[in-house]
């Protein structure tokens, strides 16, 4: 066949010699992205880490950190789903102008989010004062760092099951109403169980997202704790070695969630 | 079962489809015509998939026009099957069935019980096609449309299931709508033809009718004819008329001509070959002539021939003991002879 040797670029004519030369200069990044981490475990000796892990500050802001990314990630996906099929089977201008604004969370530095949310949600706006005055505070509680979780991490919700539905080919659908299913049947029977794995990469993303969820946070709802406050507020008060617990706590969270992405989930970056 | 399309129409960005009358009965209606032609759209208005801009779609008197796709009892195949990929096959064709008895006997009928626990990913292409054909089926549709489902199977797959095809189509007693670019396939499966060509149907008949009786010059074409020639009427008799290609005069058995310059198209498989000094008889034209290229086309074979009396040249399908008799080969000197029923005239268009 001509032409067929041009389909592997690189293997005959630049060699193996290349490809060290890239993994040497990617490996400096490797070594800044691994050595903290090892070095974080080595600082801590295993049975200290374990001894300190039920210090009730450590358990309650885990429990905070757990608990919020739960309902914001369980929120992301209730509200961002239906967002991200509609996202996916339009194409009109206003489909761009939404999609401009899911992603405007992803890159607002997260304090500006949390000084924007202030503006609508905190003492002094109306709905702040009013939720105060109905006994439900959405800043300085549990609500408001839900709040500002779901405001940073659901986006990764709703770009991530946005290209999963568009990956599920259309005509799978017109084969299903063919056969007499109406939309919804066909939405739940085929569509989202074909998406399912992208749809799963970006609730795991968005969870990570948003247990790490520091900015916001701060601005938002400085208590109750989330570990990311805890850990500033330890590394301020007692210096950094306090921190270290709940910053190995989190850090095995993340990798936990790296777990689920490589196994159950379709990893959106391999 | 009765299928009427009305003055159908409808418009993508640079492609006006229509306006479309059609009335299929319960037969096959082979939907023929070159990619782009807009053989799929036709499909995808009557499914619901598309929206017509104007005109009117019926189902044995029932209007088509402005429901759901879900709800027009129209059953469709598509090009690759469409399969659900996360079910088995089993599964598929139970999500249109109900029962599982309905299940194993449709599995039966399309010969894919063997592999009903594999997932879509492990079929052959055939075996996918079958399943959707079985899940097609499960529901019972009023009207069948089929969308290239064999143009991507290998040669001896694609003639076997063309076959099983034939049998079970007519055992629907449903009308069928079978869209191919394949002339073979649209003569093997269809009662009748329809030929789309620009987002019209050019013409509707029975196979033997569009290969001898082209209504168009690309009907011809598109058909596999390519004795397609510029003639002019120089008499019309009582039964027929007298044409005049170049220098050379034929019979035409085609009363009534109207325009004085025809497209004068001869099937290639309907012009006869014999020795040059075969005795000549019944209502025909015969010219000597000299094989110039052949071609061995597994079943026949497809010659040119010059005319030695005309600078014309003559496509002709003959077959293998035809060719074997004669002993042919390039520079042979042959008879051949056009019956006077295989020229057919096509006014040129204004």
């Amino acid at each position: 066949m001509m032409g067929s040797h041009s389909n592997r670029p690189g293997t005959s004519t630049l060699g193996p010699d290349w490809l060290s030369v890239a993994l040497a200069l990617g490996g400096v990044l490797l070594l800044l992205y691994a050595l903290p981490m090892v070095a974080l475990f080595l600082s801590v000796p295993p049975g200290d880490f374990l001894a300190r892990i039920d210090d009730p500050i450590v358990v309650s802001s885990a429990t905070t950190s757990l608990l919020s990314a739960s309902i914001s990630t369980l929120l992301a996906t209730v509200f961002g789903l239906p967002l991200a099929y509609w996202l996916a089977r339009t194409d009109t201008p206003l489909t761009t102008v939404v999609l401009a604004i899911v992603v405007l969370p992803l890159v607002l530095p997260p304090t500006v989010g949390g000084i924007v949310l202030l503006t609508v949600f905190g003492p002094g706006s109306l709905l702040g004062d009013t939720a105060i005055a109905a006994g439900f505070p959405l800043t300085r509680s549990l609500a408001g760092v839900i709040l500002a979780q779901t405001f940073v991490a659901s986006p990764f919700v709703v770009v991530t099951a946005k290209a999963a539905f568009e990956s599920v080919d259309e005509t799978l659908e017109y084969a299903s109403r063919s056969l007499g299913k109406g939309r919804w049947t066909t939405a739940r029977r085929v569509t989202l169980p074909v998406a399912g794995p992208g749809i799963l990469a970006g609730v795991t993303l968005a969870f990570a997202r948003a247990i790490g969820e520091f900015g916001a946070t701060m601005m938002l709802a400085y208590y109750p704790r989330t570990m990311p406050v805890q850990i500033w507020v330890a590394f301020l008060e007692l210096g950094l070695e306090n921190a270290y617990p709940v910053a190995m706590l989190l850090a095995l969270i993340a990798a936990g969630a790296l777990v689920v992405l490589h196994t159950v989930a379709a990893n959106p970056w391999t | 079962m009765t299928l009427e399309l009305t003055g159908v129409r409808t418009a993508y960005e640079q492609f006006d489809f229509g306006p479309v009358d059609l009335t299929v009965e319960n037969e096959v209606l082979a939907v023929l015509g070159p990619s782009g032609s807009g053989k799929t759209t036709l499909l995808s208005l009557i499914a619901g998939i598309a929206t017509p801009t104007a005109g009117s779609i019926r189902l044995d008197g029932r209007a088509l026009d402005g429901r759901r796709i879900e709800d027009r009892n129209v059953g469709m195949v598509f090009q690759d099957g469409a399969l659900f990929p996360h079910m088995t096959a089993r599964e598929n064709i139970a999500y249109a069935a109900s029962g599982a008895d309905r299940v194993a006997t449709l599995a039966n009928r399309l010969e894919v019980t063997d592999v009903l626990d594999r997932t879509p990913e492990t079929l052959s292409g055939g075996e996918r096609q079958r399943v959707a054909l079985a899940r097609t089926l499960a529901t019972d549709p009023a009207l069948l449309l089929l969308d290239e489902p064999l143009s991507s199977l290998d040669t001896p797959i694609r003639n076997r299931l063309r076959d099983e095809l034939h049998d079970l189509f007519e055992s629907l007693d449903i009308p069928v709508l079978y869209v191919t670019h394949d002339q073979r396939t649209a003569t093997a499966l269809g009662d009748r033809i329809a030929i789309v060509h620009d987002g019209a149907v050019e013409q509707v008949g029975s196979p033997s009718q569009i290969h001898t009786r082209p209504s168009s010059r690309f009907v011809a074409q598109f058909t596999g004819n390519e004795n397609c020639f510029e003639a002019t009427v120089v008499d019309r008799t009582e039964d027929g008329a007298i044409l005049q290609i170049g220098d050379i005069q034929f019979r035409t058995t085609t009363p009534d001509l109207p325009a004085s310059q025809v497209t004068a198209c001869i099937h290639p498989s309907r012009i006869g070959l014999d020795a040059p000094d075969a005795p000549v008889d019944g209502d025909v034209t015969a010219f000597p002539g000299t094989v110039t290229r052949w071609l061995h086309q597994g079943s026949e074979y497809r010659l040119r021939v010059e005319l030695d009396r005309a600078p014309l040249t003559l496509t002709v399908n003959v077959l293998p003991t035809t060719f074997e008799r004669l002993s042919l080969e390039n520079g042979s000197t042959v008879q051949v002879t056009v019956p006077d029923e295989s020229i057919h005239p096509i006014p040129d268009r204004a």
